[in-house]
């Protein structure tokens, strides 16, 4: 198995999905999620010792660099790439289930770069693939949208192309390596606002809820968890304890809460959630204490499943309805148990409710916050999690599968569909139950030897459970309490990327006024004023100068009679006018030429 | 005399036109006021309730240890601080979200018009 030990987990995926997209749907479909579990058994296999180093430019690439962090994040990646094939078994694409697996293994590209090109060349291979994705709902919105996101991201990848370059630069090593990244401060800041565009971190967040419910219901599931999850691996990679990230995270925890819940849309409720989560994530890596980081790559990988379980959830309730808007759906619980049940899974997993795999990640976060003693961060961080239980953990479920009942009366989900949603619910409550099997694979799991078992997390600690749920409690409360005030309405937000859509139509105004009127103004002066004067001034001119040159002359011969004077002038006009000249004139003439060129060519020799 | 009809006839007015709203909120439900049943009600409260009784049965750890001087540091070792800040954090960004929503909701084509 030496080959298996040493093969990117990325080539596995992007190789079978350019073999796969010539097969036929039924084997397509089998390939696709037999590959999915290949990719993890693969991963699986790999060590520390594992080495793939090909050359690229003159540069050894280091295209595995396994190590525990680089290896849940492996192994979510494929897990959920798992559950999203085998929920949409029926989809029958091919775009998308090629998009979709070049796209998973651009993800596994990056997680096991150890070199700053190919994870640049992964980066933008992720932007690309993905954007299929949402092109493949095939209607004029989603092209718009997915307009908007490849432009936002290749933008993006430029930023971090340029930080790359200055980095190798100034050190001439493309190690994908803390050190290198920071040797160089310019640099350093160009990589990190690259990272921060992928991170949906604010102002840079609004390609993510315009772009993903654009997407189809089995895009939504996909981009819900790669493109962001690479941006904190990144931040781990080449960030820990970078404090800016502190407050970034904070913020992004606390705008996703607000926009959820004036969100109308169900997938946008969920795409603001995921900058809520994602907040956390990116907060972990500013703290950057042993136990943040394990927290953050606990918390992304249970973050994937509950957030797949509830892409799923609303995946399916859109495909069965057509409809994604809450002043739309209501009281689908009566048609679509069963998803209802699955969603609020990982409704309550995503609140961090005890026994579910929000509970045992979103925890160490605060907790390192609390031993680091960032008061502001950890307050912030419990704000954003009483919060979460405001709209992904009710606002989502209740709107959808309660509230009223709109007369929608559709099929439960089909069972690929069930299934693919029960094996994340499955997995978030397993390892709500068993920590010990995340924790275990976890970076500095050293830090976690006391946390073993269910015993230590919930009995030895049930102060920290009581207190838990006594804040998911109130914050339930609160929004039964406010539900007047949370009444979905058919609206939309207007986020930062107002600044690019409204700025582009008040750019192109601009443009349109500045670059139009100088183009008027250059017409007025050049065609209309300047080019007359000049074809009246070539004509006039001979005439003038000769009359000028002569008036001397004929000012002696004539004793300045001025009628003479006159008439000779008018004479003169008409020859020019008619182009008639006596002999003598034009003798004259020829003779002053040639004596010029005569004077001229000796005094250039 | 006169006047005291009138001031009858506008009272008469006000009671009709007080007594319209409730009629018409009989007849015709707002559909997105949702009903909650008192069940619900009593069975959130009671929950509430437990979440706060457990507590007394409970030793809390304390939080930030070093940090004894700052208000917040001791607030957060409060009994009950986790039910406030559940209560606090929520009815705060609900109305945030509220008062927010007059700048930043739009309508469904607000966009239609760009790229």
């Amino acid at each position: 198995m030496t080959l298996l030990n040493n093969l990117p987990p990325a080539f596995l995926l992007i190789i079978g999905a350019l073999i796969l997209v010539i097969l036929p749907a039924t084997a397509r479909k089998v390939g696709a999620i037999t590959l999915a579990l290949f990719g993890f058994y693969a991963i699986s296999q790999l060590s520390e010792e594992s080495r793939f180093l090909p050359e690229f430019l003159g540069y050894d690439l280091t295209l595995l660099r396994v190590d525990s962090t680089s290896k849940v994040f492996g192994y979510i990646f494929t897990l959920s790439a798992f559950g999203a094939l085998a929920f949409s078994w029926s989809e029958r694409c091919r775009l998308q289930n090629t998009a979709a697996l070049i796209y998973v293994g651009s993800a596994l590209g990056v997680v096991f770069a150890g070199d700053m090109i190919s994870w640049y060349l992964f980066w933008e291979m992720m932007a690309i693939s993905s954007t299929f994705l949402i092109l493949a709902r095939n209607n004029e919105r989603a092209r718009l949208a997915a307009q908007r996101y490849i432009l936002l991201h290749l933008a993006g990848g430029l930023v971090l192309l340029t930080g790359i370059l200055l980095a190798i630069h100034e050190t001439g090593s493309i190690d994908f390596t803390k050190e290198n990244i920071h040797q160089n401060a310019t640099a350093k800041n160009f990589i990190l606002i690259g990272i921060l565009i992928n991170a949906a971190a604010v102002p840079f967040s609004s390609w993510l809820p315009d772009a993903y419910p654009e997407s189809t219901v089995f895009g939504g599931i996909i981009l819900s968890a790669y493109t962001t999850k690479t941006a904190v691996y990144t931040l781990v990679r080449g960030f820990p304890g970078e404090e800016i990230l502190i407050p970034i995270g904070c913020i992004m925890a606390v705008y996703g809460i607000i926009y959820a819940l004036l969100e109308n849309d169900m997938r946008r409720i969920l795409a603001y959630s995921i900058i809520n989560q994602v907040g956390f994530m990116v907060c972990g890596v500013g703290i950057g204490t042993k136990l943040a980081i394990a927290g953050v790559v606990a918390h992304a990988f249970c973050g994937v499943i509950y957030k797949s379980l509830l892409w799923m959830s609303a995946g399916a309730v859109l495909y069965r309805t057509n409809k994604s808007k809450c002043t739309e759906l209501g009281g689908l619980y009566k048609t679509m148990p069963i998803t209802m049940v699955l969603g609020t899974i990982g409704a309550l997993s995503i609140s961090g409710v005890p026994l579910t795999s929000g509970f045992i990640s979103k925890t160490l976060i605060t907790a390192a916050a609390d031993h680091q003693n960032y008061i502001w961060a950890w307050l912030a961080l419990e704000v954003a999690s009483a919060g979460v239980v405001l709209h992904a953990g009710i606002k989502f479920p209740f709107f959808v599968f309660f509230n009223v009942d709109r007369g929608l009366r559709p099929k439960e989900a089909p069972r690929p569909m069930i299934f693919g949603m029960s094996l994340m619910a499955f997995l978030s409550i397993y390892l709500g139950l068993n920590p010990s099997s995340l924790y275990s694979i976890l970076p500095n799991n050293e830090i976690l030897a006391d946390q073993k078992n269910f015993y230590d997390i919930y009995i030895k600690h049930f102060d920290h459970v009581t207190t838990m749920l006594q804040m998911l409690i109130f914050s339930g409360l609160t929004f039964f309490l406010f539900l007047p005030m949370l009444r979905p309405t058919p609206t939309i937000s207007i986020d930062f990327d107002w600044f690019y859509r409204k700025g582009a139509k008040i750019f192109y105004y601009c443009v349109d006024k500045a670059f139009n009127s100088i183009n008027r103004a250059a017409e007025k002066l050049v065609i209309k004023t300047f080019l007359p004067a000049l074809v009246q001034f070539i004509i006039t001119a001979p005439v003038s100068i000769t009359k000028i040159l002569l008036r001397p002359i004929w000012q002696e011969s004539l004793s300045a009679d001025k009628s003479t004077l006159k008439k000779q002038e008018k004479d003169l006009t008409a020859k020019f006018s008619s182009g008639t000249f006596p002999v003598a004139y034009s003798a004259i003439f020829i003779l002053i030429f040639i004596g010029l060129l005569i004077f001229l060519g000796s005094s250039s020799n | 005399m006169a006047i005291k009809k009138k001031a009858t006839q506008k009272k008469a007015v006000t009671k009709k036109t007080k007594a319209k709203p409730s009629v018409s909120k009989e007849i015709i439900p707002d559909e997105d006021n949702p009903y909650i049943s008192p069940s619900f009600w009593k069975a959130m409260w009671i929950i509430s309730g437990i979440s706060i009784i457990l507590e007394f049965f409970i030793h809390r750890h304390k939080h930030f240890k070093e940090l004894d001087a700052s208000v917040l540091g001791n607030m957060s070792n409060w009994f009950g601080f986790y039910g406030m800040l559940g209560l606090i954090a929520c009815s705060g960004s609900i109305l945030i979200a509220k008062g927010l929503s007059v700048f930043l909701k739009a309508k469904e084509d607000f966009h239609d018009d760009t790229p």
